[in-house]
């Protein structure tokens, strides 16, 4: 049987980074990852932050990875961060951007896909150097222990059997490792958030002039009150470089008791008139083609109108772009950017005068896709460790959500570093008994993210409720309204943190996490306070069949979700509550098609729940 | 480097696919317009010298006989392979050969690599040309022992000794897996479901980093690439080419329609009165054989 | 004039005792050629069987039965497996063995260099073995033969006769179909009679597709010479061994199902659409799918899953692949190629639907459909699901 010193199950940006870090030590690690590509089956919403904690240290992304900053395939420096309630047409915008920049160095969107390539490729050249590597298409399916040795031994779909020193468990919210094991039970729905988010396709200087951005800066615009329809959590539209990230967030146990469908939600944020007017964009009208001409003439005018539209948008994505510009007067088939410009007119006037195309605005959507996010402060593995595994990130329940503040790949590198660390350590010593897991334990435990997951920061109040302070006193209920005056004075809220860090975060969450902070309130803001907006158009939504059509899949024969009771209630919420809609109901029976699944975890309570197999199950472009 | 010395013949053949292929409206094949590759079969062949690679650290040679523009088709297969030296045989001499011509100018070209060969390996056939025939001419020419239908080997350089699985199939019988063993050096004939499997880490990562520098390798293939007329390779010109060739191709014509067996019915797919004719007709076809 | 050349030499491919029914084909159009042969040319040359195996001395007499004049067999345990170099180099000596040709015919035993002619199978083991043995033989072959003429052939060829006009007497014309389907090629083996490199060649040899000729009707009374031949065999060459075989079942069944349904090249307007359509009509027939052989070379680029199920030459019907006697047959899409036809001209009850008048899959069916598979499938569906209850056997 082979051996390996370290083996890191899941390569998104947790074990990435803990693969980084142990050749930075140089320590030898085998990285598994069941995609066929790493990338392909991350998704996030996605903001990466780094912090600089008042208290404590934490390791951020630009120490792991010297070259982050110069080379990373970043989206947008977000700069701009605020919250919106909703009621109806009218919007209340509240400005959280010292929020968003607390204790932070900076905070730039991201796409998975392209940014965990890249942590790979870095992580990768290292750790060859050590005779380690990362290897794609490969799903762990089982370990054992050797009795004597304590080594682990691996069992996968694809390879033969193999031993390593130490694993590093990085497989995300719906840890197989976890599960296998008995290190922890399954994340129930009072624990997880369920995401659900869409890529819309925007120019990059037409996303520079609508959200007021310099090509430097971007935004982040979070979303609550009636677009929730009466769901804990919230929207988020976040800027890319020329796409926009726009999702929803909602408790899982909250979508349970009043189960809406995942695209439904999505749906919802999409036809509020602000977030319309956000991601509005001209595009083509396709002409009815004349029923009456012979069939010949009926092809040639298909074909060239989509050809011409295909052209269009490769000109139109280029021209607002400074960097397409660049690229299309470098190829030397364009003089400068007048002649771009020229050029992309004379194809417009072209469409509409041959082809009687006309141009109207709509929104283009392209990838549809679905997870599940962990709750740090309500499931967080408080010792995430068994035997010589290591849990790291999602796969340890570790992720923040403190009202808007939303923080998951930044947790999941520190806690990869700190595995990292922690087996290094122990490979040095070659000691991988439970003091392993201790030490890395209470690395962990002691880091400024949990003890964020802990307790109340006083100092983000602060900030949370200096955002608020023009909000009037009368608006919100009697139940904040002591509370809120408490805080307001800087005396009292001393006092009150302390005394609400004694109650607990399990005691005041249910207040704070509640219909009225997220629906409630909001709706009542925007209705009192709120400016109208008006939607010039009605986007054109997708049908959840096209957005799972769209998607790209490597199907598997093997389904691998097997429902366990086909009757239960659970199951049936399954039907309504899968963003891919994989479930339906045959007389009285709940049945799965396994080949739409986005892997997202949602039905895992009440089914025999593995990933695919290796290579196999969706695959996302952006993620 | 290994103890292994493979080679690959190959050849550049019309891309047949969509957005490539190029066909005429009596349905043969436009070759001018149609853009060159390499072969798909050629490219299977690639794929197993390339296993050798990975597995026994193998070195690997491509050659082939044909116009300056095969070069494209050696690029394709390093990328594939890994390959380390790659050979083109072109001089109008060879031009006009069938299997027999062809073969012998890649036999005095796979001898002019300096190691003894361990492992030739050619595709099953061609795309365009589909006779097959050039791999076990090439193989007796060279005195190597022809395996053909190959889906999978393993090697012991010990012994030096090949296993292979052959997938046979004869007309009328069920298909046949056949386990063999030969000692090297061995021509192999990689049959179309050929398939290497890396079932070890070791072997993953090998996979990996060879790939890494295939491509690498790739990106800079003129310096791999040895080009030779039929001076430089030596051949007998009375063996190569036209002169060289026992077979020609007399002519090409349409096949002429078959009188017709059947005496079909013309509907109108549109019509749903018609269909619903058909679909009658289709129920009585099935019933008549189950009252049988 | 020495006659260097007579005689026409099939090898035989036999399988656990049984003829395979391509051998039979093969000297049923041996014996054919050769009576006009001889006819022509007031001849008379042989057909001569050859045999290689363990225990195959009474499989023998059959060839004669069939249509041979003589058998030439060559028994021995070491011959019990196909292994090419020992095939290759017995059939070679047995090609050129005097002893043997003395007692086929006395006269001219001694001058033969070579058979005239020469027929393998075109099958797994006759398209190599045929290679290697014209290499040893020092001549032409062509491969996948559907379509034999003998004739004297006049023609100047700037190699082959230096531009001078020439006379070929005896020359096999071998057809071949090309991978269209549609273009027939006619493949000579010729002596050069250029002065700059002049050479005989012989035989004129080819492998021939199964199932495209006829058997003749065996005749017990029917007489011919069964010769016993010694082989030589090299130690190197034992040195390669079978160690197993074991019979796999196809992946693709075409013999079960009794309705089979095709697609070719017409699915390209939108292929992934269109396979799921011709899956959803097989499904209301209970239908197993078949491909032409364009499809399994890949051409079109859809889905991972439909790629690896259709796109693969196991699905293919056609002289490359499968031969169907289904009860209902309907091809979707598809032209209608030889080889393509020849896989299902068997079949009780043919559909074909594709837009094409002309394709010529028209006059091998029985009901022609004009229209496009899109448009035509769905309408066909529905009218299924209300007539057809298939009761699985």
């Amino acid at each position: 049987m082979e051996k390996y010193d370290v083996a890191i199950i899941g390569g998104g940006s947790a074990g990435l980074a803990a693969l980084k870090q142990l050749s930075n030590l140089g320590k030898q690690a085998i990285l598994l990852e069941a995609g066929s590509k790493i990338g392909s089956k991350n998704l996030s919403g996605g903001i990466l932050y780094s912090k600089k904690p008042k208290k404590g240290k934490v390791t951020n992304v630009e120490q792991v990875y010297e070259n982050f900053l110069d080379d990373a395939p970043l989206e947008r420096k977000i700069t701009k961060y605020i919250l919106h309630s909703t009621s109806k047409d009218k919007v209340y915008s509240m400005d959280l951007t010292a929020a968003h920049d607390y204790q932070a160095n900076f905070g730039y969107s991201v796409l998975m896909n392209k940014l965990n390539s890249w942590f790979a490729k870095q992580a990768e050249e290292s750790a060859e150097k050590l005779g380690g590597g990362i290897i794609p298409g490969v799903h762990v399916k089982s370990l054992s222990w050797n009795e004597q040795t304590g080594t682990i031994i691996l069992q996968t779909d694809e390879l033969d059997e193999f031993e390593v020193k130490a694993v590093i468990a990085a497989d995300g919210v719906n840890s197989e490792v976890a599960e296998m094991v008995g290190a922890r039970k399954k994340f129930t729905s009072e624990q997880l958030y369920q995401g659900v988010k869409v890529i819309v396709k925007l120019p990059e200087e037409i996303i520079d002039e609508r959200f007021g951005i310099s090509p430097d800066e971007g935004a982040a615009h979070l979303f609550a009150g009636d677009v929730t329809l009466n769901h804990i959590g919230g929207g988020f539209l976040y800027t890319n470089r020329d796409t926009l990230s726009v999702g929803a967030v909602y408790h899982f146990d909250s979508l349970l008791r009043n189960p809406i469908e995942p695209y439904t939600l999505i749906d919802t944020l999409l036809k509020n008139p602000m977030v319309s007017e956000f991601i509005k964009d001209k595009v083509p009208v396709k002409p009815d083609i004349d029923k009456d001409l012979p069939q010949e003439e009926k092809l040639r005018i298909r074909y060239g109108v989509a050809k011409l539209i295909k052209t269009w948008y490769e000109i139109r994505e280029a021209n607002f772009s400074p960097s397409g510009r660049e690229r299309l007067i470098k190829s030397g088939k364009y003089k400068d950017a007048e002649d771009i410009q020229s050029t992309l007119t004379s194809v417009q006037e072209t469409m509409s005068e041959k082809f009687g195309v006309t141009f109207g605005t709509d929104y283009l959507e392209d990838e549809y896709g679905a997870k599940l996010v962990p709750d740090g402060k309500r499931c967080r593995m408080k010792k995430p460790f068994f035997k010589n595994i290591l849990f790291v990130g999602d796969a340890a329940g570790r992720g923040i959500f403190v009202g808007p503040r939303i923080e998951g790949l930044n947790i999941g590198i520190d806690d990869g570093v700190l595995a990292a660390n922690a087996v290094a350590r122990a490979l040095d010593k070659n000691d991988f008994s439970n003091s392993l897991g201790e030490f890395y334990s209470k690395s962990v435990e002691q880091n400024p993210y949990t003890i964020d997951m802990k307790q109340i920061d006083k100092d983000y109040l602060k900030i949370f409720l200096d955002a608020a302070k023009d909000v009037p006193r009368d608006i919100i209920g009697s139940r904040y309204g002591t509370v809120l005056k408490m805080m307001s004075s800087s005396t009292f809220r001393g006092i009150a943190v302390k005394f609400a860090n004694i109650i607990g975060y399990e005691k005041l969450l249910p207040m704070i996490e509640s219909e009225e902070t997220y629906v409630k309130v909001p709706t009542l803001l925007a209705e009192k306070l709120g400016k109208s907006i008006s939607s010039s158009y009605s986007p054109t939504i997708l049908s959840i069949a096209d957005r799972i059509a769209n998607l790209n899949y490597n199907d598997d024969s093997l389904a691998h979700i097997k429902v366990l009771n086909s009757s239960s209630e659970f199951m049936k919420k399954m039907v309504i509550l899968c963003p891919a809609k994989c479930y339906s109901e045959e007389g009285g029976k709940v049945i799965i098609q396994h080949e739409g699944c986005v892997d997202c975890g949602t039905c895992s309570e009440e089914t025999e729940w593995k990933h695919p197999r290796g290579e196999k199950g969706i695959h996302y472009q952006y993620g | 480097m290994g103890d292994l010395n493979i080679a690959v013949i190959i050849k550049l053949e019309p891309d047949f696919s969509e957005g490539n292929v190029s066909y005429n409206p009596d349905g043969t094949l436009n070759r001018a317009e149609t853009k060159n590759t390499l072969g798909p079969h050629s490219g299977i062949a690639a794929h197993a010298a390339f296993f050798g690679k990975v597995m026994y650290d193998a070195k690997v040679s491509i050659v082939t006989m044909g116009p300056p523009i095969a070069d494209l088709a050696l690029k394709q297969a390093q990328q594939i392979s890994d390959a380390e030296e790659l050979h083109l045989y072109s001089d109008r001499l060879f031009a006009g050969a069938d299997t027999l011509g062809t073969a012998e100018v890649l036999r005095v070209g796979i001898e002019k690599i300096q190691q003894k060969m361990d492992i030739v390996f050619s595709g099953h056939r061609a795309s365009d040309g589909e006779t097959g025939q050039t791999g076990p001419q090439t193989a007796w020419k060279l005195g190597f022992t022809f395996l053909g239908n190959v889906i999978s080997y393993s090697v012991d350089l010990e012994t030096r000794t090949i296993r292979a699985k052959r997938l046979i199939s004869l007309q009328g019988s069920p298909n046949v897996i056949e386990e063999v063993e030969a000692p090297l050096p061995v021509f192999i004939s990689i049959d179309p479901t050929y398939k290497s499997s890396y079932n070890t880490i070791s072997q993953r990562l090998a996979f990996q980093k060879y790939k890494k520098e295939a491509i690498q390798r790739a990106n800079t293939f003129k310096d791999y690439l040895k080009v030779f007329n039929a001076k430089e390779l030596g051949v007998d010109e009375t063996l190569v080419g036209l002169p060289g060739s026992p077979t020609i191709v007399y002519k090409v014509e349409r096949v002429p329609k078959s009188t017709a067996t059947r005496r079909a019915e013309v509907i109108d797919g549109t019509d749903p009165e018609q269909i619903r004719k058909v679909v009658a007709k289709m129920k009585e076809a099935l019933e008549a054989m189950v009252i049988k | 004039m020495a006659e260097k050349y007579r005689h026409l030499y099939v090898i035989i491919e036999h399988e656990d005792g049984e003829l395979l029914p391509v051998s039979l084909e093969m000297i049923g159009e041996a014996r054919r050629l050769l009576d006009g042969f001889n006819s022509k040319y007031s001849s008379n040359e042989k057909v001569v069987a050859v045999i290689l195996g363990h225990n195959i001395k009474d499989i023998s007499k059959q060839l004669i039965e069939y249509g041979a004049d003589a058998v030439i067999y060559a028994d021995d345990p070491e011959l019990k497996d196909i292994r090419n170099t020992i095939y290759t180099k017995v059939i070679g000596q047995i090609a050129q063995d005097t002893k043997s040709l003395g007692e086929i015919e006395s006269e001219y035993a001694s001058e033969i260099k070579r058979p005239r002619y020469m027929f393998f199978a075109a099958d797994s083991v006759g398209r190599h073995l045929s290679s290697t043995v014209l290499v040893e033989l020092e001549s032409g072959l062509a491969s996948d033969i559907n379509q034999l003429v003998i004739e004297d052939i006049e023609m100047s060829h700037q190699q082959k006769t230096g531009g001078k006009k020439e006379t070929y007497e005896k020359t096999l014309k071998m057809y071949r179909p090309d991978f269209s389907g549609f273009l027939w090629t006619t493949i000579l083996c010729l002596d050069n009679r250029n002065p700059a490199f002049k050479r005989d060649y012989h035989p004129q040899s080819c492998s021939i597709i199964p199932g495209v000729f006829e058997p003749l009707k065996p005749d017990s009374l029917r007489e011919g010479k069964i010769i016993e031949f010694t082989p030589t065999i090299d130690e190197q060459d034992l040195k390669v061994k079978v160690l197993s075989r074991q019979i796999i079942k196809s992946v693709v069944d075409f013999d079960t199902p009794r309705t089979i349904v095709s697609f070719g090249r017409g699915i390209k307007d939108d292929p992934e659409q269109n396979i799921k359509l011709v899956e959803n009509l097989a499904k209301e027939l209970n239908a197993e799918i078949g491909v032409t052989l364009p499809i399994s070379k890949k051409p079109y680029t859809v889905s991972q899953a439909l790629d690896s199920k259709y796109m693969i030459p196991d699905r293919v019907i056609g002289t490359s692949g499968h031969k169907t006697s289904a009860m209902l047959y309907v091809a979707a899409g598809v032209s209608g190629a030889m080889q393509h036809v020849w896989g299902m001209k068997d079949s009780g009850f043919v559909v074909a639907i594709n837009p094409d008048e002309d394709a010529p899959i028209k006059n091998e069916c029985d009901v022609f459909i004009k229209g496009r598979m899109e448009d035509v499938i769905p309408l066909l569906i529905e009218e299924i699901k209300k007539q057809i209850q298939i009761v699985e056997a």
